[in-house]
């Protein structure tokens, strides 16, 4: 029951977990490429999900100066981290995408298994 | 400013700038930018020697980017191990720049070679960035920027082995990124911090408190590097990618970019976790004997090939084992004898992939069942093929027996004498698959069918250039062998 | 849709460079910022033609600025080595840190977002001219027989 109740107050990471495993998931097993790579564009979020929740305290305002400074504020450490992170995924993905649209020029299909195959054929 | 302690940065911008230049030059004048980045990686390796002999006379040096003191700013160590890894990376990668100026044009279209040239400095400047780093996100930064460039000088070739085979390579290293960042949220949760030296320190008390997440971390830490190093089982992606690569990516992506994930997961191993957390979880038996297997598997598999790039990639997955071999057995020697072969395994395997390259440029040629007589044809070409097969084999002369030397007294030493025979094992392996070619095109009956092109003298310096190496990483192995075992010490 | 694109668009543009100007003082800075802004000139380009769009800011364009903003980011950097600091140091290398809460204050961050906005609005200009043109020359996609 501890492990129960546990989960429950940490409901962002055992969520942030599942997404990844998802995704993972998703990536590797199903055949056409556009769900890959939104697949892994779960999976990052995951991750990202993971970092700022990690940053959260309980009571705090979001870390903007307004006047007074006193305040408790959620630390925004995390959050910078994850701008650059999500950066990166979105780089990845445009890649990815672009890969994806000569693949289709090239071979008629985004199919994995089809295009394996065309290459057996071949 | 103190010229020597910007070394660190100076090393890692001079290739990202040119990177930058480089399309703004290509328009005007295209002869000039592939100029501009031999010179930039020719300033990078000057930068490196004079690094080396810094760090060698006082000790490490620590940089501190953006002059925040750390652990709140990103911090760069260069120590003696460290720069002989950014050392290997810059010299190599400027050998392969050399080879490439020549051979780009007969395998890419005109207007992409500007970009070629972009996408290889901006490699370059990630692995050395990768090499010095001191902070877990900025290493995420930069293995992303490695993979997205080192994805990209194979699908840049746009035919349809190269643009499935970089798909695959694109995929897979995206999990293992995912895999990466999961790990140092788990760490990060746990300590607070992202710097290597203060992660140790925290480490060592929070094994204790919350096993599970660091448990978790060294598992997802092992699945990253491993993908992206094609360890054992997740090297799947390595045989397409390298084979339908244009030849200076192979060349690049087989001597160096595997290599580099390998040595993060060393420095991540001995800096990051504490020897508590080695000695309680069997981290290095796991590593040990997936490597074990990839290095039997790697050589079982080239041997059925019929392409000679896919040989060589699939020897690369052989190879590259042997490198986890050493960080697997856990032992100075072993740890010698792995990080000397990853200097050995990149000059080697560097000028295989371009020797290969060099007979697709002359002849178009790729089976190796047509080579046979190509050594009377092309003899420069096949003496480095056979020169560079004797180091994949271990024979004494070439480097390939100095580091199989060190792991064997490694393995020995440390009571596991099976891995021994797996290393004996796999030398006779590879001498049965490099050995057929080099004898076939010397001394076959037959003429070579095809006929064959003046070979360039830029392309031939190349080859000369790597037979060097070779015969020097042999011989003259006393140095290095010193810088790196005197650097192992002071880990245990 | 025209006439809307056409009415809308300068709004989105200074919508996106308040995103850039503001990165240091609140929420935004050179990534979204630059999104916005390079979303409103593809939205010219796709409402109308393509012409239209290269008038706004033609190919050529494009690929300098894209190049132009990296370069000047890693040179500001640069730059601070040269003033003291080490790399991309900010207060150490004797940027001046003014009030904050205005606008030239922080030292070198608002130079490096600016930089930044510049780069992220080219890059999107220039991956979707990139893709258009590809398909106005290859034209439709070759199909295998199946």
């Amino acid at each position: 029951m501890e492990l129960l109740s546990g989960l429950i107050d940490n409901y962002y990471y055992f969520v942030a977990i599942i997404l990844f495993v998802i995704g993972m998931h998703t990536m590797l097993t199903h055949s056409n490429m556009i769900k890959k790579v939104i697949a892994m564009n779960i999976m990052d979020t995951s991750v990202f999900l993971l970092f700022v929740a990690i940053g959260y305290v309980h009571g705090g305002r979001p870390p903007i100066i307004a006047g007074n400074e006193e305040a408790l504020y959620v630390n925004p450490l995390p959050g910078a981290l994850i701008l650059t992170g999500i950066v990166v995924a979105v780089s990845v993905t445009a890649y990815a995408l672009s890969l994806i649209v000569k693949i289709h020029r090239t071979y008629g299909t985004v199919d994995c298994d089809e295009i394996c195959k065309i290459r057996g054929d071949e | 400013m103190v010229l020597s302690e910007q070394l660190p940065a100076l090393i890692v911008i001079s290739p990202l700038i040119c990177a930058f230049l480089s399309p703004l030059l290509y328009r005007r004048h295209a002869r000039a930018s592939a100029y501009l980045v031999l010179l930039s990686l020719l300033l990078s390796l000057v930068m490196a020697a004079a690094l080396l002999i810094k760090v060698q006379r006082s000790g490490p040096l620590f940089y501190q980017m953006g002059s925040w003191p750390p652990p709140w700013g990103i911090e760069y160590v260069a120590d003696p191990l460290r720069v002989y890894m950014l050392l290997v990376v810059v010299a190599v990668s400027l050998w392969i720049f050399l080879y490439a100026i020549q051979d780009l044009g007969h395998e890419l279209r005109e207007e992409v070679i500007g970009w070629y040239y972009t996408l290889y400095s901006l490699l370059v400047a990630s692995m050395a960035a990768m090499t010095l780093t001191n902070d877990l996100f900025n290493l995420f930064v930069l293995m992303e920027i490695c993979a997205i460039t080192s994805c990209a000088i194979i699908t840049i070739k746009e035919d349809r082995e190269c643009l499935e085979a970089g798909f695959k390579y694109l995929i897979l290293s995206a999990m293992g990124t995912g895999c990466f960042l999961l790990g140092v949220a788990m760490l990060y949760m746990v300590t607070g911090y992202l710097n290597f030296d203060f992660l140790q320190e925290e480490l060592s008390t929070a094994v204790l408190n919350y096993p599970l997440n660091v448990f978790t971390a060294a598992a997802l830490f092992i699945v990253a590097f491993g993908t992206k190093a094609a360890l054992f089982p997740l090297h799947v992606w390595l045989p397409d990618a390298h084979a339908s690569a244009p030849s200076p990516s192979s060349a690049m992506l087989s001597g160096l970019v595997i290599k580099i994930y390998a040595f993060t997961l060393f420095i991540i191993f001995y800096r990051v976790f504490p020897r508590s957390l080695l000695d309680s979880l069997p981290l290095s038996e796991i590593v040990l004997w997936l490597a074990a297997f990839g290095v039997m598997f790697g050589s079982i598999y080239a041997m059925l090939q019929t392409d000679l790039k896919k040989m060589l990639a699939y020897s690369s997955i052989g190879q590259i084992a042997f490198i986890f071999m050493g960080i697997g057995l856990d032992q100075r020697l072993a740890l010698v004898g792995g990080l000397y072969h990853i200097a050995v395994h990149a000059i080697t395997k560097a000028m295989l992939f371009m020797a290969a390259g060099t007979v697709i440029y002359a002849t178009g040629v790729r089976k190796i069942s047509d080579l046979a007589g190509i050594g009377r044809v092309m003899p420069l070409v096949m003496v480095a093929f056979t020169i560079g097969s004797a180091s994949m084999i271990g024979i004494p002369g070439t480097g390939g027996l100095i580091s199989k030397w060190y792991l064997a007294l490694g393995a020995l030493e440390s009571g596991r004498s099976l891995f021994v025979l797996v290393i004996l094992l796999s030398s006779l392996l590879n001498a049965i698959y490099y050995m057929p070619i080099v004898i076939n095109s010397f001394m076959s009956q037959e003429d070579f069918g095809h006929e064959a092109r003046e070979v360039p003298k830029v392309l031939q310096s190349a080859l000369v250039i790597g037979m060097i190496f070779v015969a020097l990483t042999g011989i003259f192995s006393r140095p290095l062998i010193q810088l790196i075992e005197a650097q192992i010490t002071l880990l245990f | 849709m025209r006439i809307t694109a056409r009415l809308v668009a300068p709004f989105i543009q200074l919508y996106g460079i308040y995103v850039i100007v503001n990165g240091h003082l609140s929420p935004g800075g050179g990534f979204s910022g630059g999104a916005i802004f390079g979303s409103s000139l593809v939205l010219v380009a796709i409402s109308f033609n393509l012409e239209a769009g290269a008038k706004q800011i033609s190919h050529h364009t494009a690929s300098l600025l894209e190049s132009g903003g990296a370069l000047g980011f890693t040179l500001t950097g640069l730059a601070a080595i040269f003033l003291g600091g080490n790399y991309l140091a900010n207060q150490a290398a004797g940027f001046p840190l003014g009030q904050a809460g205005e606008f030239f204050s922080a030292g070198a961050i608002w130079i490096i977002t600016i930089f930044i906005g510049i780069k992220v609005a080219s890059t999107i200009t220039t991956l979707f001219y990139n893709i258009i043109e590809k398909e106005q020359t290859v034209g439709v996609t070759k199909r295998t027989d199946r």
